[in-house]
Parts: C-alpha cells; sequence; structure tokens
C-alpha cells in the first residue's frame, strides 16, 4: 500500500529525513517511533503529498505523489499533531465542510457524520460550535474528520494525546477494529505502551530508520534476557551460587526474588535451573521478564547517539 | 470551482457575522455616501458667499459660467475617489482574517490533506474577499448616486450622477484596486500571525488614495475620465503579476514550511 524508497528531504542546510525505506502492506499497523526532530511529521507531510521529498521515491496505492496526488489525498485520512477545528461553527458543520471535499455522495456524507459523532460520543453536542468542546472532544472530532471519507490510509499523529483514559482506550480500540476494515494505519506516536499494544511493526527513527521490525523481532534482537526467579526463602542464601553459574551477568537480590540477566538463555537457563533443584533450593516462580518496548527503544537510541 | 463555492460559502457566513469587518465600513457608507454629500450640497449656496471659496473654484476652473456647479462637480470627484476606499479596506480586513484564523486554529494542514487543488482554496478565499467588496461598492456607488441626486435635484434642480467617470470608478477601477489589495493582503497574510498586522496594509493603500485628493485639492491636476483610464490600465497590468506571486506563496510546501504558524 505504501512503498518508499530512500527518500531524503532537506530544508537549506538541514536534514530532516535521509534515506529512509520501508513498505507498509494493507490493513497494516505500523508504528512510527522517534524523539521530537526525529522526522516523523516530515515523514508523514511528504506521504500525506503536502510536501515534496528533495530525493527518493513514495509510491502509495499504486500512484506517485508528483502525477496522483489528489488520488493520494483522496484515499488517506490524516490527524495532525495539533489538530485544529473552525471553532465558531458546530462540530456537524465542522465535519460536513471537510467532507465536501470527497467525492461521497450527500446520503453517505450524512451517515459517516452521524456513524462517527455517535462513536465519538459527540452526537449529542454535534450543534454545539466547537470552540466550546474541551481538548479531549476535539481531538475526537479531528479523528472523526480523519476518518469522515472512510480513508484507506489513516495517519495518526499522537492521536491519544490529550484524551482521558477512557477515551484513549476507546480510541486505541478503534485503531485496532481498523485492521478488520482493511485501513492500513501508520500511527506516530510518544506512548511505546500504545505502540506495542497496537503495532504489527514498529520503525524507530532519528533522521534515519534505526531499526523497523515487530515486537517480536526486536525483542529476539536481545540476546541478553531478563529473567526472575522467586525463592520460597531469602534469595541472599543463594546468590554465590547463581553468581557462579556461567552465563550470569548482573544479579540483584531484593528479599526473596533474583533478578538476573543472563547471556544464551537457551543454554544458560536450564544450567540455573538444574544448579538449583540439584541443590534442593525450593523456588515458587522462575520468569522470563520480557523486554517492553520502551527498553529497546532507548536501548536503540542511545545505541545510535553513542555512534 | 465547486469546492472553491464550498470554501466561500462556509467563509461569508464566517464574514457576517464578524463586526471588526462590518463596522468601519458602515461608518464609510454613512459618512462619504450619505453625510457628506447631504451636508455639502444643502449647505452649497452658502460656501458661495465665501470669497476664499470663489477663489478657489477660479483658480482651478479658470472662468466658468456656474461657479456651483463647477464646485459640486469637484467635490463628487472627491468623493468618488474616497470611495475607493471600499475596495481597498474591505479586502484587507477580509482576506487576512480568513487565512491567519486558519492559521490560528491549526486547521490549515487538514484542508491541505483533502484532494483540493491549491488553487481552489486561493480561489475561495479570493472570492471570500471579493464577493462582498464588490457588493459594498456597488451598493456605495449607488447610495451615493440617489443621495447626490435627491439632495441636489432638490436644492438646485438637476442630477448631476451618474458620469462616465462615475462609471470607470465603479466598474472598473474599483473592482481591480479590490483584486490588487485580495492579492497582497494573501500575500502579507502569509508572513504573519497578527491578523491587525496583516490588515494594517489597508492602511498602507489608503495613504495613495489621500495623496490623490490632497493633489486634487492643491490643485496640481484634476481627474478626468482620461487619468481614470489611465490609472485602469497601470493597476490592471500589476494584477498578473500579484496574481502570480500570491499563487506562489499559497503552494501546499509554502504553506507547511515557510509560512509563519502557530504551534
Amino acid at each position: 500500500m505504501i512503498n518508499v524508497e530512500n527518500l531524503t528531504k532537506k530544508f537549506n542546510a538541514i536534514t530532516a529525513v535521509e534515506d529512509i525505506s520501508f513498505n507498509i502492506g494493507e490493513s497494516e499497523i505500523f508504528a512510527f517511533l522517534g524523539p521530537n526532530g526525529a522526522g516523523k511529521t516530515t515523514t508523514i507531510r511528504m506521504l500525506s503529498t503536502l510536501i515534496q521529498p528533495t530525493s527518493g521515491e513514495i509510491t502509495i496505492d499504486g500512484r506517485t505523489p508528483s502525477e496522483g496526488g489528489e488520488h493520494i489525498r483522496s484515499i488517506i485520512g490524516l490527524l495532525t499533531e495539533s489538530p485544529g477545528m473552525y471553532e465558531k461553527i458546530s462540530a456537524f458543520d465542522n465535519l460536513n465542510y471537510y467532507a465536501s471535499f470527497y467525492n461521497i455522495s450527500r446520503e453517505k456524507k450524512n451517515d459517516n457524520i452521524k456513524k462517527y459523532l455517535k462513536m465519538f460520543g459527540l452526537w449529542e453536542r454535534k450543534d454545539d460550535i466547537a470552540g466550546t468542546y474541551s481538548k479531549g472532544m476535539k481531538q475526537k472530532l479531528a479523528l472523526a474528520r480523519a476518518l469522515i471519507h472512510e480513508p484507506k490510509i489513516l495517519f495518526l499523529d499522537e492521536p491519544t494525546a490529550g484524551l482521558d483514559p477512557e477515551s484513549a482506550h476507546m480510541v486505541r480500540g478503534f485503531i485496532e477494529s481498523l485492521k478488520k476494515e482493511k485501513t492500513t494505519v501508520f500511527l506516530c506516536t510518544h506512548n511505546l505502551q500504545e505502540a506495542s499494544s497496537l503495532s504489527d511493526r514498529v520503525c524507530i527513527i532519528k533522521r534515519k530508520i534505526i531499526r523497523i521490525a515487530s515486537l517480536e523481532e526486536l525483542r529476539g534482537d536481545n540476546q541478553n534476557k531478563k529473567i526472575e526467579i522467586i525463592f520460597k526463602e531469602d534469595a541472599l542464601r543463594y546468590s554465590k551460587l547463581l553468581e557462579n553459574i556461567e552465563g550470569v551477568k548482573v544479579l540483584e537480590i531484593n528479599k526473596n526474588i533474583a533478578s538476573l540477566i543472563v547471556e544464551n538463555p537457551f543454554n544458560t537457563n536450564p544450567i540455573i535451573l538444574r544448579k538449583i533443584l540439584d541443590n534442593g533450593i525450593d523456588i515458587v516462580y522462575f520468569n522470563e521478564i520480557k523486554a517492553t518496548l520502551e527498553d529497546i527503544y532507548l536501548d536503540l537510541i542511545k545505541d545510535e547517539e553513542a555512534k | 470551482m465547486k469546492n472553491s463555492l464550498v470554501i466561500f460559502k462556509k467563509e461569508i457566513k464566517e464574514v457576517i457575522r464578524n463586526k471588526n469587518i462590518w463596522l468601519p465600513v458602515l461608518i464609510i457608507t454613512v459618512v462619504f455616501s450619505i453625510a457628506l454629500p447631504v451636508l455639502f450640497i444643502a449647505g452649497s449656496g452658502a460656501l458661495l458667499d465665501d470669497g476664499d471659496t470663489i477663489d478657489f473654484v477660479n483658480k482651478i476652473f479658470g472662468e466658468i459660467g456656474d461657479p456651483l456647479e463647477a464646485l459640486l462637480g469637484f467635490v463628487l470627484k472627491q468623493l468618488l475617489i474616497f470611495l475607493l476606499l471600499i475596495p481597498a479596506m474591505v479586502p484587507s480586513l477580509i482576506a487576512p482574517a480568513s487565512i491567519i484564523m486558519e492559521k490560528e486554529n491549526n486547521t490549515l494542514e487538514p484542508l491541505l490533506a483533502t484532494p483540493l487543488k491549491t488553487s481552489e482554496i486561493l480561489m475561495g478565499k479570493s472570492l471570500t474577499a471579493l464577493v462582498p467588496t464588490f457588493v459594498i461598492s456597488t451598493i456605495n456607488f449607488i447610495l451615493l448616486t440617489i443621495v447626490v441626486d435627491i439632495t441636489a435635484y432638490i436644492k438646485l434642480g438637476y442630477a448631476p450622477l451618474p458620469t462616465l467617470e462615475w462609471a470607470v470608478v465603479a466598474f472598473v477601477l474599483s473592482p481591480i484596486l479590490a483584486f490588487i489589495i485580495t492579492m497582497v493582503s494573501i500575500i502579507v497574510s502569509a508572513k504573519s500571525t497578527d491578523i491587525r498586522s496583516a490588515q494594517g496594509i489597508g492602511g498602507a493603500v489608503i495613504i495613495p488614495i489621500y495623496l490623490i485628493i490632497g493633489l486634487q485639492v492643491a490643485g496640481f491636476f484634476l481627474l478626468n475620465i482620461l487619468y481614470l483610464l489611465i490609472g485602469s490600465l497601470v493597476l490592471l497590468a500589476v494584477c498578473p503579476l500579484m496574481l502570480r506571486l500570491a499563487v506562489k506563496i499559497f503552494d501546499r510546501e509554502n504553506i507547511l514550511t515557510k509560512w509563519k504558524m502557530n504551534r
């Protein structure tokens, strides 16, 4: 659905995005992560045909922005980082105005306005002017605007920013449901929990792409696994035993819990378990603590900065 | 064109609700199209009792048969030029409000992400400034004609308007000026985040109009149909240049990366 090859964008002497390439398939949720100023918004703007790349190729739904800009814009929905609404007209009129620019019938337009306002709990206040809406309501209205023409591709820049936990949960559920409707979602977020729960693949960018992979692949990258052993008795008694096992890199003890970072867990973990059992030590739990996306993201960004 | 009309329809509703636009227009209409002509014509007899006025008329027009008719014709020329304040002022009030509000509300980027062509947005915004200007200008010129003719007929026994100069100012010079000011306002709005500073362009454009009036009063020249047509042609030649510049500035990438935006 989206193909990007060697994309670069320069603003005079500043390179905002350098030589990035990726493909995104139909109904994929693709999380685009990076620190502030990493080039996320610039990339979204290039993909939305709002700005032109300095070099490189973009193909969306088989068209390039230069020859099919209008077609591309007709099949995408964009939720910007700072979504604004016309403050002096009603929520209904705001959606009706934007929907007028798409090739959809009046009936479909009205149905969609009703559908999305109801979905986001705004139907009862459809005639209120948008200026009276709270920040969260405006965010939901902006999301409804991005969806009003049922786009094939949705670019979401911080979709849950400013939303209360309940609304954020609802929006995440909605984004997940878009997969069933074969909508491709390009998700920019600083909320790594959100990215890990929603996305099929993650792209970490800092001007250049640092890594593109699924969360499982990213976890697999990490050869050092963290495990946690909960003993029946004080774990301090067994610290020497654990420290001496080859492959145990870091050991932390807290009451009856021992946290270990082990090298090559496929070989090391059976040795640890055998040692514990051979010594007749009672354990309650032996868990692998999976690295979170946040851990992986911070490691990758740190590595990139160290280069 | 359909999309431009959608933009125009939405924008014009906001213009109608905006008192900051209507109030100055109303003041100009009352002062220059109603109060000044009525006061001048009603008090014209007394004016000619003053020796200085007679000297002024003789200086400007030379020896003429009816000084009152000559003086009325002279004042009407000034009023017509004053009415150019409408096409100078109205677009400079509407266009910046329309564009800078989009920046203030962060609505430009979502609008640019629709299938709209930038030319359609530019046309929609331009129509929002041009249509009310043309309507208000025409109403003012018609109002001035009615007020002058009725008052002059009652007081002096004849109706001096419309004249050929009147028609050129109302239907040639005024729309050309409105177009130029609209384009200038769009260009200035791109570089500004503050409505008032962008609207200040109207104030700057009014200065040459006052200059023309001042030079006429000082006796340097008297506007006639030839001068008006030459002025119209010169301004008409400027129109494509202003349009080209506005189109260049009103480009998606320029709007998003070079325009001063609220963040």
